[in-house]
């Protein structure tokens, strides 16, 4: 299972990364804006995203309409800092499968892969 | 405080005698600059104490490996040496979980680097203005290229916009579901 992260804090990245790898995911792939997480989705692989909201160049949401257009199905979680019920929805509404609030717990991320990966 | 908010503060002032002119105009924007700066140095600094609990990680991995194939050994096999042995395993065990929860409260650099990217952009905005209505000083450098082009819509949510998100998802899926 090879999971895309896209987020452009370093330390957020590692975060991520290191959570996965204690539930069982080690293959991952990195970006740091929604650009470079298109880049990375392209060269193929990736079963599941998980994406920030607030990110330069190209942020979150861009980039989650944009791969709903080429890819409908492939399951997308925010993590983000966003909280309000307003940005919530506008991620769902956009293609986002679930949506995880900064800061999480290792179960809350746990649970949610789970979750889309059913 | 946004553009209209200003708007009016400065609308309502007008009436006042004039600001007097800041002896330094470009001192505004350096302490703009400052304040961005810090949320590079503070993500460098925290990925340096990410790369020391790696390191303790690791090592205790190290330990773990190192007693396993101890308890091997025909001399671990007395019930007494055992007992200790996994006593040992177990606190290397809460020495890992640790290192872990310190790793995850790491979040608060992201969290914290968001709220002051929200701050630089206004504070940017109201430096411009002001340097603008007087004719004097320079503006700030704009838009800084790693900042999100959304952090002034968004950023990090006060607490008492929060939303539980679970609900929030679990209410739209069910609302989809029935359309």
């Amino acid at each position: 299972m090879k999971i895309l992260i896209v987020d452009d804090s370093s330390t957020m990245r590692r975060i991520i990364i290191n959570t996965l790898s204690r539930i069982g995911y080690s293959d991952v792939v990195e970006g740091d804006n929604g650009k470079a997480g298109l880049e990375k989705l392209a060269q193929g692989g990736i079963e599941m995203i998980i994406t920030d909201w607030n990110m330069p160049e190209m942020d979150g949401l861009e980039f989650v309409q944009t791969v709903r257009t080429q890819n409908p199905t492939i399951p997308i979680l925010m993590v983000t800092t966003n909280a309000a019920k307003e940005d919530i929805v506008q991620a769902l509404q956009s293609g986002v499968n679930n949506y995880v609030v900064k800061p999480f717990t290792p179960e809350t991320l746990k649970e949610k892969i789970e979750s889309l990966l059913g | 405080m946004d553009q209209s908010e200003i708007d009016a503060l400065m609308k309502s002032a007008g009436a006042q005698p004039a600001p007097p002119v800041p002896t330094d105009p470009e001192a505004e924007g350096r302490v703009i600059s400052e304040i961005d700066a810090v949320t590079v140095v503070t993500e460098r600094e925290t990925n340096k104490v990410m790369d020391q609990l790696d390191l303790i990680g690791q090592l205790v991995n190290r330990q773990q490996a190192l007693i396993t194939e101890m308890m091997k050994q025909p001399g671990a096999q007395d019930p007494a040496v055992q007992e200790a042995i996994h006593e040992i395993m177990s606190a290397a065990k809460d020495i890992q979980d640790k290192v872990f929860g310190a790793m995850d409260l790491m979040q608060f650099q992201d969290i914290t680097r968001q709220k002051l990217e929200r701050i630089v952009y206004h504070l940017r905005q109201i430096h411009d203005y002001i340097v603008e209505l007087l004719g004097t000083g320079l503006k700030s450098e704009g838009h800084r290229a790693s900042i999100s082009r959304t952090i002034q819509h968004t950023g990090t949510t006060p607490d008492e916009r929060k939303a539980d998100a679970d609900a929030v998802v679990e209410e739209y899926l069910r609302s989809r579901n029935k359309e």
